[in-house]
């Protein structure tokens, strides 16, 4: 045996690297940071990727490393274990019982108590309560409603000319889509859905973009907090008149459909019990977090990649039916959700990696979405692919007839009882969007690049800010 | 009892569930809501983890003790503790809160047997450090007046690392690269990759090497080595390491360290225990409390328990911050500052919740058993807390004595940080003159 103690000891104290947080290079899309290797070359990975403007922009070759070589990976820094494997995911997401939703969730902090921290017949119980009414017969009757939101706030475009995210360029128009049609269009159906009052729907906006930011405890959760009290005392009132007098949501015929979601909840009892305002409200702000940056995300990111393989957008111009296609591959290739949470409830092993029971297992949706045992050349946007399910969306299923859906909107249990109302809104969104916009094309010097000015930013973790479009106005 | 169960995914991977009969899963819902008089803008999760925090962690713990006592951090999922009762009251409950192995950390939580509880394990380590404590510190202190100047690494590391190849019985030509490898297994239990890497590599040299030894070694029974002692149990290379992996290894390098670090930089404390050498004894606790080598100690909550107005669910991540709770103002007096003849703090040994004649103790992780508690029998051998307490204050005792007007270098100031968040809080550079 030979070396110095003190060698290694003076060579540590002048290696010091001690932060969980440090500036990483950021790399042409696709490849990694070398951040070293084992001794029998298996790469290492850092925990600190995960916090870094690197991992942001360019998730994707990371999730590679680790479900190639940690498929269960404990990252000691945040007290978390990440499974990134497809299979693995929809394993644990159908197991409500392995693994469970107990809340630790840092959205329970500012929303409030919501299903989705609940499992089994208390889940069930209240996701049903809503969840009627965002499927099937129910939702159809809604579609047309969905199309006035839409076609009113494009004809309002005429309107806005004025304003910032609208350019005149010759013969042409430049619209920055996001402020323009996607920030704003599911916050209106969603407070549609609901039966919220008009005269609130800005205020909504307002206390919708405060919670989200607020969460996590964040320089932002008073924020968050706050909203989250001013949208509680405002709904206590509408509460109490809904008590007493129910509303109802109307078809294009003015017929009314069915009561809305506020008047539902309303007259809810379990156990012979209603719901409390705070229940209530607690349900209102998963329905607005949950249907707001989700479905926003869905339609910009699926505009930015049509817009960027227009041989794509060619077929889908001369046939509105792969509309559909289009938008599972976009939730699968870029999805605005990354994952969701589960906690074990036994003491576990998972690929030789013990997991003790209470752990926060993080499923990351994005990985299996691009887990290349499941999807092929999985980092490719292609509408036409045949290894994705894109048909009528399974709540009891993942897989069939050998294809596999998207993880966008989970699986099992807890699937996303929005799922159906978020797929309609951004395809029939789109469809009039396209009416508007005829040929529309990206407007390359308008959107973000990378250092060298001409590569476009990838699709990272965030959905895509500002869309900026060229049409042609008639 | 439900029999052990294991989903099989269509890969093929099985999940396999261990504790199938004690079941954690619920239904039923938990008030979680937070209210703005809650909110905890004033501090983010990633300030904990930071290199600032790594430099200093005391801004950021008093912005928590002072403001959000049991504060949720969702950035690192975890609870920080920062109270002196709150922290107290966790680290003295075993029946809810558990501690991980460092073998867990490793991601070999199956590795070996920690042997630390057994008697004759104990007995060998305390035979270890209190043979050749002041003989060892002499003999380094010959070495620094030869050659040397920084009481920091050339001192306090050798020292605590000295006694620990003593103790174990690692053959002196081989106790630089044990020390090596000791280093790099310990801090290998952390969450830098490249490090944790090479902890694994000594971990296996380690045992190598062990395995060697003890086939070669003809241990007696008078023989009062670890090595020994292990081999006395049954145990094999690997348990040795373990133990030797599982056991306390920061207070006595990282606590000599800082213990002279806030001697020289306090003088007139200083002159207080040069004329009275029995207060390195109280001031060895003062530095506990006011500089400890472990920031914070990991417990975890074994089932869901209702504390700090929050309830914690099984599994939870509760920090229990010792820096913070030592430097508690409803405990301690101006506790900020270093006060070598400190009246409010008690100078008993740890125990049940660490007071004793209605004092306050400084909180250290890695505390071991203590000796007088009356569930203790009598004949357990001396804690590792009085052992590492012991030596520290013999070898402040033969440095006082051997290097005379010891002092800082002109134009130093020393320097204090953890290598890493979350590793050992210590003085690294601590350059002395004194006289030949």
């Amino acid at each position: 045996m030979q070396a110095d103690f003190l060698e290694t000891l003076d060579e540590d104290i002048a290696n010091a690297d001690p932060g969980g947080q440090i500036d990483f290079p950021h790399m042409p899309e696709g490849q990694a940071v070398d951040m070293g290797l084992a001794a029998d070359g298996t790469p290492l990975f850092d925990p600190r990727i995960l916090n870094s403007s690197e991992f942001s922009r360019n998730p994707y070759p990371y999730y590679r490393i680790l479900r190639d070589h940690y498929p269960v990976y404990h990252d000691k820094l945040h007290n978390t274990y990440y499974v990134t494997r497809y299979d693995d995911i929809t394993a644990c997401y159908f197991d409500d019982e392995g693994f469970n939703t107990i809340p630790k969730g840092s959205s329970s902090g500012v929303l409030g108590n919501t299903q989705l921290e609940l499992s089994g017949v208390e889940h069930r119980r209240r996701r049903n309560l809503y969840g009627q009414h965002l499927v099937g017969q129910s939702l159809q009757h809604r579609v047309p409603s969905i199309q006035r939101l839409a076609q009113a706030m494009v004809d309002d475009w005429e309107q806005q000319l004025d304003q910032p995210h609208f350019e005149q360029r010759g013969g042409k128009r430049l619209v920055e889509l996001g402020k323009a049609f996607a920030n704003e269009f599911p916050i209106r159906v969603v407070c549609e859905v609901l039966g919220f009052p008009k005269e609130a729907q800005s205020d909504f906006y307002y206390w919708y973009n405060s919670m989200m930011s607020g969460l996590g405890g964040s320089a932002t959760h008073k924020a968050g907090l706050e909203a989250r009290q001013h949208l509680e005392d405002y709904v206590e009132d509408i509460v109490q008149q809904r008590r007493q007098s129910p509303t109802y949501l109307y078809d294009e015929q003015g017929n009314p459909i069915a009561k809305d979601i506020i008047t539902k909840l309303c007259e809810t009892q379990i156990d012979g019990d209603v719901l409390s305002t705070e229940e209530i409200t607690s349900n209102i702000s998963l329905l607005v977090a949950a249907g707001g940056e989700t479905t926003r995300g869905a339609i910009i990111n699926m505009w930015y990649l049509l817009l960027q393989h227009p041989d794509q957008f060619a077929q889908l111009q001369a046939d509105d039916s792969l509309w559909d296609q289009a938008f599972h591959e976009t939730l699968r290739h870029s999805s605005p959700i990354g994952g969701q949470p589960r906690h074990n409830t036994y003491d576990i092993e998972m690929h030789g990696v013990a997991v003790p029971a209470g752990s926060l297992m993080q499923m990351v949706d994005f990985s299996a979405n691009h887990d290349d045992r499941v999807f092929a050349d999985p980092d490719s946007f292609n509408m036409f692919r045949e290894d994705l399910y894109a048909g009528k969306l399974l709540r009891s299923g993942y897989n069939k007839g050998g294809k596999c859906s998207h993880m966008a909107f989970g699986a099992g249990p807890h699937l996303c009882p929005g799922a159906w109302i978020s797929h309609q809104e951004a395809v029939e969104g789109s469809k009039i969007l396209l009416q508007r916009l005829g040929d529309p094309v990206l407007c390359l010097e308008k959107m973000p690049t990378e250092q060298d000015g001409q590569t476009l930013k990838p699709n990272g973790i965030a959905p895509v800010r500002e869309l900026w479009v060229e049409y042609t106005h008639s | 009892m439900k029999p052990v169960a294991s989903i099989v995914g269509s890969n093929g991977v099985a999940i396999v569930k261990h504790n199938y009969a004690e079941s954690g899963y619920r239904t039923y819902e938990v008030y979680q809501r937070e209210r703005v008089g809650e909110s905890t803008e004033r501090i983010n999760g990633s300030d904990l983890v930071s290199a600032a925090f790594a430099q200093d962690p005391y801004p950021a713990l008093t912005t928590l003790r002072e403001h959000y006592p049991c504060y949720r951090d969702w950035v690192n999922n975890c609870y920080w503790l920062t109270r002196y009762d709150d922290v107290t009251s966790v680290l003295a409950d075993d029946a809810n809160f558990e501690t991980r192995s460092k073998r867990w950390l490793y991601g070999l939580p199956n590795f070996g047997r920690d042997l630390n509880s057994e008697i004759p394990v104990l007995e060998a380590w305390a035979a270890g450090y209190t043979q050749s404590a002041v003989s060892t510190a002499e003999e380094l202190c010959n070495k620094l007046q030869a050659s040397g100047s920084n009481l920091a690494t050339e001192f306090a590391a050798q020292y605590a690392g000295r006694m620990l190849a003593k103790a174990v019985g690692v053959p002196e030509p081989d106790v630089d690269r044990f020390l090596s490898l000791h280093w790099q297994l310990q801090r290998g239990a952390g969450w830098l990759p490249c490090v944790q890497q090479a902890g694994l590599l000594a971990l296996d040299e380690l045992v190598d090497y062990f395995k060697a030894l003890m086939e070669r070694s003809e241990s007696s029974t008078s023989d009062q080595t670890l090595l020994a002692a292990v081999a006395r149990l049954g145990g094999d290379a690997k348990d040795l390491v373990v133990t030797i992996l599982e056991a306390d290894s920061q207070t006595l390098h990282g606590g000599l360290a800082n213990l002279w670090a806030l001697l020289l930089t306090n003088p007139d404390e200083f002159a207080k225990v040069q004329a009275e050498p029995r207060l390195l004894k109280i001031a060895y606790l003062e530095m506990l409390r006011h500089t400890t080598p472990v920031v914070a100690a990991q417990r975890f909550a074994k089932h869901e328990v209702e504390r700090f107005g929050r309830l914690l669910p099984a599994g939870s991540l509760v920090v229990c911050a010792a820096a913070a709770a030592n430097r508690d103002p409803r405990i301690f007096d101006a506790p900020e500052d270093f006060i070598a003849n400190r009246r409010d703090i008690c100078h008993r040994e740890a125990r049940g919740q660490y007071r004793a004649d209605g004092l306050a103790t400084g909180v250290t992780a890695g505390l071991g058993a203590p000796t007088k508690h009356p569930a203790v029998p009598e004949d357990r051998p001396v804690s590792r807390y009085a052992l590492v307490r012991d030596c520290a204050v013999d070898a402040s005792a033969v440095v006082m004595e051997q290097l005379k007007d010891l002092r800082l270098q002109p134009g130093t100031q020393p320097v204090s940080k953890s290598l890493a968040v979350g590793e050992m809080y210590c003085c690294w550079s601590l350059p002395v003159v004194f006289e030949s």
